[in-house]
C-alpha cells in the first residue's frame, strides 16, 4: 500500500492540474480501509480477554478481568499507587525517556554525520560502539549503579546508552546512501563541509535519521523497567515491578497498557514532528 | 469365562499400574532457597535430601528474597520454597498453590537495621530526611515500617528505597544510603564498613512483631507425591538437629557455602533461631493439626498491616491460612 501511495505522490504532480487534493484522497481512502481493520483486532483482543476472564478458563492471579484492570486504572489515578497517582508515575517516567533520548539524539545524531562522512572518525568510534550494542542492559546496570549511583544519573545514563547506537547506525547509514552526485554539485557551486552538512546531509538524511530516532524511542522504552527496578519510589516501569512483587496482576497489566499507549503517542509525536520539519516525505510517512 | 478372566487381568493390570504410577517418585525435586543464614544449607552441604530420596534429581535454586520467590512460585519453577511472613501473608491472599509445611528459621539480629556511623543516628526520629533501604515486601521492609508506625513517624518523612541485599551492599559503599533494614550474609559487608547495629528483627520480635521463614511446598506437588514431602521434612528436620548438635562444624559449612571467614559464620549463626521440629508442633509455633499455632495469628496481623499499606485487596479469614499450615509431615517425621 505504501509503495502505491508513494509512486502515486511521485507521478500525479506532472499529470493532473490540483494533484495535492486528489492525492490525499487517495490516502485517506487508503488509511481508512485499513484502520476499520485495526479496530477490529483490538474488539477482538478485548473480546477474546473478556470471555476467557468471564468464562473462569484463567486463573485471575495470571489474567484479571478487564473490569478489574480498568478499577486498578480508577483507583490508581484518583487516589495513586504507594504515594504517587498514576499522572505522576506517567510524568516520572516520561521526564526520563525523554531526556534521554534528547540526549540521545544530541549526542548520536551529529557523531552519525560525522561517522558517515569521515572515515577515520567511523574507524575511532566503531569499536566502541559495537561493543556495547549487543550488552544485556542489565548487565551494564550493574556497572553504571556502581560508578553513578542508586540515584538518578544511572538511570538516566542507562536509558541514554540503550537508545544511542540506533540512532547512530541509522544516521550513518542515511549519510551515507546519500547521492555523491548531490554533494559534488554542492561542491562545484562552492560549498564548504558546513554548508554540506546543512544544505545536503541534513535534509538528504533526515527521513532515515527520524526512522533511527523512532527505533531509538523504542529500545529506550523496552529498557524502561529495567532502569526503574533498582531504588526508584515512582515511575510506571517501578509501579509494574513493585506491584508484581506482591502479586497485583491488575495493576501489572494496567500499567503495561498504559506504557504501550503513552509509547505509541510518542511515536505518532515524532511522525508528526517528521512531517512538519520534513514536508516531503509526509505521504510515505503514514 | 474366558473373555471375563481377561477383562479382569487387565483391568487388574491397569489398576496396578495406576498404583505403581502414583507412588513412582518424581524425576527431579527443585529447591528453592533463600540467600540467608539458616539450617537449609546444612541440608544442601550435607545432601541430606538427596539422601532421603536415592534416584531422584535435586536442584538447588538460590533466590534473593520473599518477591522473587514468590515470583518463582507464581511461575511453578519449584517444587518446595521459603518464605518470610509478609511474602507468606501476600502469596495466601492471593490464592497461590502452597502449603507451609515447617519453620525453617525464627529471625533474630541475623536481620537488622544498620545505620552509617557518620550519619549520628541515635533514634527512629534521627532517620527524618535521611535515605533508607529495605528489600519491599520482605521481612525487614514490614519491620521498619512497624518501628516507625509506633513511633508515631511518618515514613513519608525520610526516603525509603527498595534495594535488594546485594545491592544494599553496593549502595553502601557508595555512600548513598545512610541506612538500611536487610539481612546476612549482606549484612556482614555493612557493619564493617562505617556501619552500627541500631535495630534487630529480634527486638522487634520480643515486641510483638515476630518474623521468621516458613518452608512450603507446591500444592501440586504434595498432592502427588505425599511421601517425598515427608521426606523433605525429614531431611531439613536433621539438618536443623544437625545445626543444633554440631555447631563448629555447622559454622565451617556455612562459611564454605557462603564465602565468609569462619568468624562472620559463627556470629550470623547466633542471629537466627533454628527450632527442632518436635517444638515446632507446640503452640508458639505451627502447632498441630486439630490446634494450629500462634503463625496463624502473625500471618493474620500480617496481611491487615499489608492491606491497610494497600498492598494487600483483603485480609483473608483465620481459616484460610489454618488450612495453609500443613503440620502433619512435621507430625509424622516427629511420631
Amino acid at each position: 500500500m505504501n509503495n502505491l501511495a508513494e509512486s502515486q505522490t511521485q507521478r500525479r504532480p506532472s499529470q493532473t492540474l490540483k494533484p495535492t487534493g486528489r492525492v490525499k484522497l487517495f490516502v485517506r481512502k487508503q488509511i481508512d480501509s485499513k484502520r476499520h481493520l485495526s479496530v477490529m483486532t483490538i474488539l477482538f483482543l478485548f473480546f477474546a480477554w473478556w470471555l476467557v476472564t468471564s468464562m473462569g478458563w484463567a486463573n485471575p492471579l495470571f489474567l484479571p478481568s478487564p473490569a478489574a484492570v480498568a478499577d486498578s486504572f480508577l483507583e490508581v489515578s484518583l487516589e495513586g499507587y504507594q504515594g504517587s497517582t498514576l499522572l505522576e508515575h506517567i510524568g516520572t517516567s516520561l521526564y526520563r525517556i525523554l531526556f534521554a533520548f534528547f540526549m540521545a539524539c544530541l549526542v548520536g545524531i551529529p557523531l552519525g554525520i560525522m561517522m558517515g562522512i569521515s572515515h577515520s572518525f567511523h574507524q575511532v568510534f566503531n569499536p566502541v560502539i559495537e561493543f556495547y550494542r549487543p550488552l544485556p542492559p542489565l548487565g551494564l546496570y550493574t556497572l553504571l549503579v556502581m560508578w553513578l549511583g542508586i540515584g538518578e544519573t544511572s538511570k538516566l545514563a542507562l536509558l541514554f546508552l540503550s537508545g544511542l547506537p540506533g540512532i547512530i547506525i541509522a544516521t550513518i547509514q542515511a549519510v551515507s546512501d546519500i547521492n555523491p552526485n548531490y554533494v559534488r554539485a554542492a561542491r562545484s557551486v562552492g560549498a564548504k563541509r558546513w554548508d554540506l552538512i546543512r544544505e545536503v546531509y541534513l535534509p538528504g538524511a533526515g527521513p532515515t535519521i527520524l526512522t533511527g530516532m523512532r527505533i531509538s524511542l523504542g529500545f529506550i522504552y523496552t529498557v524502561l523497567v529495567a532502569a526503574e527496578i533498582v531504588a526508584a519510589t515512582a515511575g510506571i516501569g517501578w509501579m509494574i515491578w513493585d506491584a508484581a512483587k506482591f502479586l497485583l496482576s491488575d495493576v501489572v497489566i494496567m500499567g503495561l497498557i498504559v506504557l504501550g499507549i503513552t509509547g505509541m503517542l510518542l511515536d505518532l509525536t515524532l511522525k508528526i514532528f517528521g512531517r512538519i520539519l520534513m514536508p516531503w516525505t509526509a505521504v510515505k510517512k503514514m | 469365562m474366558k473373555f471375563i478372566r481377561k477383562v479382569l487381568s487387565t483391568s487388574l493390570l491397569f489398576a496396578m499400574s495406576a498404583s505403581m504410577a502414583s507412588a513412582d517418585a518424581p524425576e527431579e525435586v527443585t529447591v528453592g532457597y533463600l540467600n540467608l543464614v539458616n539450617a537449609q544449607l546444612v541440608t544442601k552441604s550435607l545432601g541430606l535430601v538427596q539422601k532421603e530420596m536415592p534416584g531422584v534429581k535435586i536442584n538447588y535454586i538460590k533466590v534473593g528474597g520473599g518477591g522473587d520467590m514468590l515470583r518463582a512460585i507464581a511461575g511453578d519453577q519449584i517444587d518446595f520454597g521459603g518464605l518470610g511472613n509478609p511474602p507468606t501473608a501476600i502469596g495466601v491472599t492471593r490464592d497461590l498453590p502452597i502449603t507451609g509445611i515447617m519453620v525453617l528459621n525464627m529471625l533474630d539480629y541475623v536481620e537488622a537495621m544498620a545505620v552509617r556511623t557518620s550519619a549520628n543516628i541515635k533514634k527512629l526520629e534521627d532517620l527524618k530526611g535521611k535515605t533508607i533501604a529495605a528489600p519491599f515486601g520482605s521481612t525487614t521492609h514490614y519491620l521498619l515500617l512497624n518501628a516507625l508506625n509506633d513511633e508515631g513517624i511518618n515514613p513519608a518523612s525520610m526516603k525509603i528505597i527498595d534495594l535488594r541485599p546485594n545491592d544494599i551492599a553496593l549502595a553502601w559503599s557508595r555512600g548513598d544510603i545512610d541506612a538500611a533494614w536487610f539481612w546476612e550474609p549482606a549484612l556482614g559487608k555493612v557493619l564493617k564498613d562505617d556501619g552500627n547495629l541500631f535495630m534487630t528483627s529480634g527486638i522487634m520480635a520480643a515486641r510483638g512483631y515476630p518474623t521468621w521463614d516458613v518452608g512450603v511446598v507446591m500444592n501440586r506437588f504434595a498432592k502427588k507425591h505425599p511421601e517425598y514431602v515427608e521426606k523433605f521434612v525429614r531431611a531439613e528436620c536433621a539438618g536443623i538437629d544437625y545445626w543444633l548438635n554440631n555447631p563448629v562444624k555447622t559454622a565451617a559449612i556455612i562459611a564454605d557455602e557462603l564465602e565468609l571467614s569462619l568468624e562472620d559464620a559463627t556470629r550470623m549463626m547466633k542471629g537466627t533461631e533454628m527450632v527442632p521440629c518436635a517444638k515446632q508442633l507446640t503452640q508458639q509455633y505451627i502447632g498441630t493439626s486439630n490446634k494450629k499455632g500462634q503463625f496463624v495469628d502473625t500471618l493474620i496481623s500480617t496481611a491487615t498491616f499489608l492491606k491497610d499499606q494497600k498492598r494487600l485487596p483483603k485480609v483473608p479469614s483465620r481459616e484460610t491460612f489454618e488450612t495453609f499450615l500443613d503440620a502433619s509431615y512435621l507430625e509424622a517425621v516427629s511420631k
